[in-house]
């Protein structure tokens, strides 16, 4: 079948002599490239015909519909029915209807008028107006200077024929606009209609359908006889190709030679016929269209020729061909169905094509990787990012149950979407995930915000500090021997890589499990030692962690790190960290309660206004990762800097030697990828001056929140740095000027020892107003005792 | 109709025959073409459901199992009782043809023409939903009838087949390599057999190669649907479906070589299923099973208060004995027995309350872990038990799985139908390594618990599917495996084993339990004000209480409402709740 009867071929009048414009072909795109945009707009003509399609280069690049290739093929296997039970056995096939532009050509030409069955048209008056919309359709576009020039179909059938291709695409459009009798014939007969699997009936059977669906299994290629020699074991006369006919070939009862004619000789010379591929692939529902409480259904699809092993399992498909039924052995009144496959696309070719942090890679993957972009899908969330007001909107659908805490919503909006991974040519690489540490209260609804955004996240992993390894690339049920409480230990960062790991109680985590963090969040990468090599695993996830405070509440008096107990150098590798702190406020705790009771006595949906479901808003941050690259602007950039510069400023008190670190260069880097991220939200491939203006104030609101030294009022980086502050680094300094002072008066070279306690007296006597306790003098002797200058035993300090 | 002229029991399609006859007006003047029926419904349900609920007809109606399988006629009237656990799509069939100058006929609800269908001139093309359905995991014994049919009517069906026999019409094949295979399991059945139900030997023998690989309480059945929306039925409803049988072995799959092509696209569910192995019903009428459907001879009782109170006292001491005199952990039993998701609101399933019984070890559950699995399979129709042991979590599988080969689904352990009871023992899980199975059935768990979904494996894709599954876990120290709403430490202050249950008692519990359960609820204004200011005044006393919390003792509230009979909330209700957890907040510490 491959090579004579090209569908196409015959239908080129085109390329007979009388249609010989001979112009060069302009701007149209390569065949390859083509895609069916049109295929929607094509099952409602009318409504096309009254929008006609604003954008001249889309419309250049829908020219798409599988038209000609339906029918192209049709005509084909009208000759070799693959169905011959069906044919036989349902009259109302339209197996033996004409396709439009693949009969005749060469042969048929003096063929009495053949009709379509069962309708009153003409095969010869169709061919006849597909050969004229063939030769004379413009496109419209190309109109203006080039009247004389080559069709647009003219020219495509043209490069078809140098490229050797079998069929060409046609726009469902331009047919419409040329003649819109012939569209209407084409489109009823066979009739075509975009379905859903479920929505297949007996009534399109025979009709021409569009399906979408994944591929879940695909059969090994079946060669399809398609033309059969014979051969006489007699005479050895070979006889002339036997062509199947409805998917049967008769066999000649006798030897064709008239010397010979001897009867049942004839044997099939295998090796001299001619076959096709076929395959059976099996098409099933995509996740979305299955209603609750049902499983997916499937549809068999058989494939042919150059369309065997166009997709393969996992692919999602649109497909176009016509549905038919056929009777089976098991069950004469049964029918098997099929689609009868014409025209096949992949929908999620941009899957492959991204190397986006999100990306799904193959594998056991939460659902919400799977959403796919259709383009209605698209063009709604394109709508939506265009609203005015969408980053508060989005903020307000960020967990709607849980209220208030709106900066911090916003600066987990920004985890979720993410800033931009770069990757120098050095090798030199900036993450663009961003870390989030909460820390709080209990019963402040960290957790729920962590367990909202582990749900929504593309590919969250949530996890308790108290049983994850971090590291492990298995999981490990552990048992307390106390208490004999199990809990589940889990590698969970290996298993979040491009995605947002969870984590609950960081502080319970153990600190081997937490250095490791210290690459992660850095370097992105873990490292595990197993049988003597250590492997370097990606985990490029964004962390989200909260923590309690070490005491039961949070205290205020104290920095973050001694109120959670963290190391400094893991805490600063947080881009944001937000204090939680609980009010106890009884207008909320009252709002809790009413929700709680109406949850439970209220058959009512709590409905909560004007915000984006969960489905809509995870397509949304899936979208923006996976197509949404914001750079940034030059006005941004200035801005940015301008504001690090003015954040460090803050720090120099005039006229005084206290210098307080209020920002750091990892704050800038912060500061990108929070910008970042803002462009993302609005779908903007530009980092504008307004989202490095929120950057700031959300770092602010953060640090404002966590890394405030109580008793100056400003912003300390040391805080977070270093646990200490600027003011408390000042307190202790001057503790320690004071002990050797008072070391140095009382105390001879190795002579008598003095006890703290009485130190701590003398101290207190000089330094009247000031508090100082013990553990300050401890820090301050055990500091000189590193200098050499005393030596402390137990409680007794003495000098050498 | 003075006496039909048809017999609904023995010939449904009989009565379908007449009533397509009718519909298309055949013998009167205008004649309807069957295409305008669109395989729609034409008149014959009518018939079936009077028969079936005006005349009382439903009650003859042989229940389709493994004994009856032996007796019942192809092609008669039958019903199955069973989980809906695959759907395998829509079949398309040859609904109504017409032989060259004869009338039209109908094969609605047969997979066999009943006239030799040569060469119709004239069809149509209708179609039916196919669904496979397996009797419900951890069916109790009680939810399943007796097969004690009406006499006249199994004997007669008896003489019948007899007959059949003599005429050696029996459409079963006795393939001999069978014999060796047979002769187990048919001792095994024997075994399982009541002695009262024997019947003839020659009988058992002779039908004995097509239920070989049926065991006894396992007998598949391909449902085909046809005058239904799709959203009456859904995966893991437990149904009764009423209709034609079909089931023998012609219709054996024959491989024919030739038709490479058909036997490909059809490899699916009926190669799969051969219609020799697993029995077809052409569902006529199908109704929606609730536990109440399943309690036998128990008339219809009135909720009333005092007597559900009544109930309640000795289902409490009974649940009391069973706990080994532990009243308190009784009472939460009593309120987990009772639970069931009543609505969802985003991700939380409201009413459920699963109960984690802490300080058992291997020794003590072996006792109480086996008094309750008794319990339990005594008052509730479904119950299933786990074992957590590192090696089940490491190769059970607990998530219905699509096999792509087989085109089914595989059904997982967790794939249950709402109301089920489910008992988690963890004491006998050791520290180990999980494998990636043993990851994935740890998050399915967690996610049952937590959200009552179990995500189905499509390997493609995952589906979740909503559950409604009663949890109650064993274990030494509280489970973070399989995190429950409430823990309570049980304290077995005997070991005394409780009484075997009379009979009576018994099914006024099993009543109990199902009507109680499903009582509607409310607050009154006031109610609800009084509830508000104490979650309030709680939440100020102790921080770390959280909406976690709050609606756990909602629910509880709700449950011990209803527990008591009453539909609206009350004052006393409340306080019992707010004593319940002070007496488990006391044995935490």
């Amino acid at each position: 079948m491959a090579s004579d009867s090209s569908p196409v071929k015959f239908d080129n009048g085109p390329s007979s002599p009388d249609d010989s414009f001979s112009s060069p072909i302009p701007n149209t795109s390569s065949p390859a490239h083509l895609r069916r945009r049109g295929r929607r707009q094509a099952s409602t003509p009318s409504s096309a015909a009254a929008t006609p399609p604003p954008n001249p280069s889309r419309f250049a690049n829908s020219a798409a519909t599988p038209t000609p290739t339906r029918s192209a093929k049709r005509g084909r296997r009208t000759a070799n029915s693959p169905t011959p039970a069906a044919a036989a056995a349902t009259p109302s096939s339209t197996d033996d209807f004409p396709p439009p532009s693949s009969e005749g050509g060469d042969d048929m030409e003096e063929a009495t008028p053949t009709f379509v069955w069962g309708t009153n048209i003409s095969v010869q008056d169709v061919k006849n107006a597909i050969q004229m919309f063939i030769k004379h359709f413009r496109d419209p576009q190309e109109l203006s200077n080039d009247i004389y020039g080559e069709g647009k179909y003219t020219r495509m059938i043209h490069r078809v024929l140098e490229v050797e291709g079998e069929w060409i695409d046609v726009d469902a459009h331009d047919v419409f606009n040329y003649d819109s009798d012939l569209y209407n014939k084409m489109m009823r007969y066979p009739l075509e209609s975009s379905t859903s699997m479920r929505n297949l009936n007996p009534s399109d059977i025979e009709k021409m359908v569009s399906l979408k669906g994944m591929i879940i299994r695909c059969s090994s290629i079946i060669p399809e006889i398609r033309e059969a020699v014979f051969r006489c074991i007699v005479c050895g006369y070979h006889s002339d190709p036997v062509v199947v006919d409805r998917g049967r070939i008769t066999e000649p009862t006798s030897c064709l030679k008239q010397e010979c004619l001897a009867k049942n000789s004839m044997t099939l010379v295998h090796n001299r016929c001619r076959f096709a591929d076929k395959q059976i692939v099996r098409l099933q529902e995509t996740p979305d269209e299955i209603p609750e409480g049902g499983t997916p259904h499937t549809v068999s699809l058989l494939m042919h020729d150059k369309l065997v092993d166009a997709g393969k399992p996992g692919d999602r498909v649109e497909v176009t061909g016509i549905y038919r039924a056929m009777s089976v052995r098991v069950g004469p009144t049964q029918r098997t169905t099929y689609i009868d496959c014409l025209h096949i696309k992949k929908t999620d070719k941009s899957r492959m094509t991204t190397e986006d942090p999100m990306e799904a890679d193959k594998g056991s993957q939460r659902v919400a990787d799977d959403v796919q972009f259709d383009e209605d899908k698209v063009e709604e969330l394109k709508d939506l990012s265009k609203q005015p007001d969408i980053y508060e909107k989005l903020t307000r659908s960020l967990a709607p149950n849980i209220w208030e805490l709106d900066d911090v919503k916003k600066g987990l909006l920004c985890q979720l979407f993410g800033g931009n991974a770069l990757k120098l040519p050095s090798d030199a690489s900036f993450r663009g995930d961003i870390n989030i540490l909460l820390v709080g209260d209990p019963g402040t609804s960290k957790s729920q915000l962590l367990q909202y955004i582990h749900k929504l996240a593309p590919r969250g992993i949530y996890t308790s500090g108290r049983g994850s390894s971090a590291v492990g690339l298995t999981a490990y049920v552990a048992k307390d021997p106390e208490t004999g409480e199990t809990v589940l230990e889990s590698g969970a960062l290996v298993l979040s890589d491009r995605g947002i790991c969870c984590i609950d109680e960081f502080d319970k985590m153990s600190d081997n499990a937490r250095s490791m963090l210290h690459e992660v969040m850095e370097q992105q990468t873990v490292s595990i030692a197993k049988a003597g090599i250590i492997a370097s695993l990606n985990a490029r996830t964004s962390v989200l962690a909260c923590a309690n405070p070490s005491g039961s509440r949070y205290n205020p008096r104290l920095s973050v790190i001694d109120n959670i107990h963290l190391p400094p150098t893991l805490l600063s590798r947080f881009d944001l960290i937000y204090l939680i702190l609980d009010k106890a406020d009884e207008h909320t705790d009252r709002r809790l309660a009413k929700h709680i009771v109406s949850l439970h006595f209220e058959d009512t949906e709590i409905a909560e206004h004007d915000v984006i479901d969960l489905g809509t808003l995870t397509a949304y941050v899936s979208y923006a990762r996976k197509n949404i690259h914001p750079k940034l602007s030059d006005e941004a950039a200035e801005e940015l800097t301008r504001g690090y510069v003015e954040m460090r400023k803050r720090g120099n008190f005039p006229g005084s030697s206290k210098k307080v670190i209020t920002a750091t260069p990892r704050q800038i880097e912060s500061l990108i990828r929070l910008s970042e991220a803002l462009a993302r939200i609005r779908f903007s491939e530009w980092v504008e001056m307004r989202d490095v203006t929120e950057a700031f104030r959300l770092l602010e609101v953060a640090m404002q929140q966590s890394a405030t030294d109580h008793s100056t009022g400003t912003i300390d980086m040391d805080l977070i740095t270093t646990g200490v502050s600027a003011s408390e680094r000042m307190r202790r300094e001057s503790v320690l000027s004071a002990a050797r002072n008072i070391i140095m008066d009382k105390l001879q070279l190795g002579g008598p020892t003095i006890r703290l306690l009485e130190l701590l007296d003398e101290l207190k006597k000089q330094s009247s107003g000031s508090e100082i306790h013990l553990h300050d003098l401890r820090t301050a002797v055990a500091t000189l005792a590193s200098e050499g200058f005393v030596v402390l035993h137990g409680d007794s300090v003495k000098r050498i | 109709m003075g006496g039909p002229p048809y017999d609904c029991m023995s010939n449904p399609l009989g009565a379908v025959r007449l009533t397509f006859e009718k519909a298309i007006g055949l013998g009167s003047e205008t004649l309807t073409h069957p295409s305008a029926f669109d395989g729609k419904d034409w008149g014959a349900l009518e018939l079936f459901r009077h028969f079936l609920f005006q005349e009382s007809g439903l009650s003859q109606v042989p229940i389709l199992n493994p004994k009856t399988l032996r007796w019942v006629q192809h092609n008669c009237l039958v019903r199955y009782r069973g989980m809906i656990q695959d759907m395998l799509g829509n079949e398309f069939y040859v609904g109504a043809y017409r032989e060259e100058g004869c009338s039209w006929r109908t094969n609605k609800f047969t997979d066999v023409s009943q006239y030799a269908m040569e060469s119709p001139s004239d069809t149509c093309i209708w179609e039916r939903r196919l669904l496979y359905c397996v009797p419900v995991p951890g069916q109790s014994s009680w939810t399943v009838l007796s097969c004690d049919m009406d006499p006249k009517w199994s004997s007669q069906s008896r003489e019948k087949r007899r007959r059949m026999n003599d005429e050696d019409e029996v459409p079963m094949d006795l393939a001999p390599e069978d014999e060796v295979k047979r002769s187990p399991i048919t001792k095994k059945m024997r075994e399982n057999e009541p002695p009262a139900s024997s019947e003839p030997m020659d009988l058992k023998t002779a039908s004995m190669s097509t239920i070989q690989f049926v065991d006894k309480d396992n007998l598949p059945c391909l449902v085909k649907i046809y005058d239904s929306p799709e959203s009456d039925l859904k995966l893991n409803d437990v149904f009764e479906f009423i209709g034609v049988l079909t089931f023998y072995s012609e219709l054996a799959v024959e491989k024919d070589e030739n038709d490479e092509l058909s036997n490909i696209l059809y490899d699916d569910a009926r190669v799969h299923l051969p219609p020799n192995k697993v029995p077809r019903l052409h569902c006529l009428v199908h109704r929606k099973l609730a536990v109440h459907d399943f309690l036998l001879g128990s008339p219809i009782m009135e909720p009333k208060p005092h007597l559900v109170k009544e109930i309640r006292e000795a289902l409490f001491r009974h649940l009391t004995v069973v706990l080994g005199n532990d009243g308190v952990a009784a009472h939460f039993m009593l309120l987990h027995l009772l639970s069931k998701v009543h609505t969802r609101v985003d991700d939380v399933a409201v009413g459920k309350l699963s109960l984690n019984l802490t300080g058992l070890s291997k020794e003590s559950v072996s006792v109480f872990g086996t008094r309750l699995s008794q319990a339990f399979k005594n008052l509730l129709p479904f119950t299933n038990c786990m074992p957590l042991t590192l090696e089940y979590l490491n190769t059970a599988s607990l998530a219905p799985k699509k096999d792509y080969q087989t085109n089914r689904l595989i059904p997982g352990v967790l794939q249950l139908p709402e109301g089920s009871h489910l008992m988690v023992d963890e004491t006998q899980l050791e520290s180990g390594s999980l494998n990636s199975i043993g990851i994935d059935n740890v998050k399915l768990l967690k996610n049952l618990i937590e959200f009552q979904k179990v995500e189905y494996d499509f390997q493609y894709y995952k589906v979740e599917m909503a559950a409604d599954v009663q949890l109650l876990i064993f274990s030494e120290g509280k489970s973070n495996i399989v995190p429950a709403d409430l823990i309570v430490p049980f304290q077995p202050s005997s070991l005394e084993s409780s009484e075997i249950p009379v009979g009576e008692a018994l099914e006024a519990w099993r009543w109990y339990l199902a009507t109680v359960r499903s009582l509607p609820h409310s607050i009154g204004s006031e109610m609800q004000k009084v509830v508000e200011d104490d979650l309030v005044a709680a939440r100020q006393a102790d921080r770390s209480l959280g909406s976690r919390d709050f609606s756990r003792w909602l629910t509880m509230a709700r449950l011990i409402s209803s527990s008591l009979g009453e539909t609206s909330l009350t004052l006393e209700h409340w306080q019992m709740v707010k004593e319940m957890e002070r007496l488990r907040k006391e044995r935490l510490k």
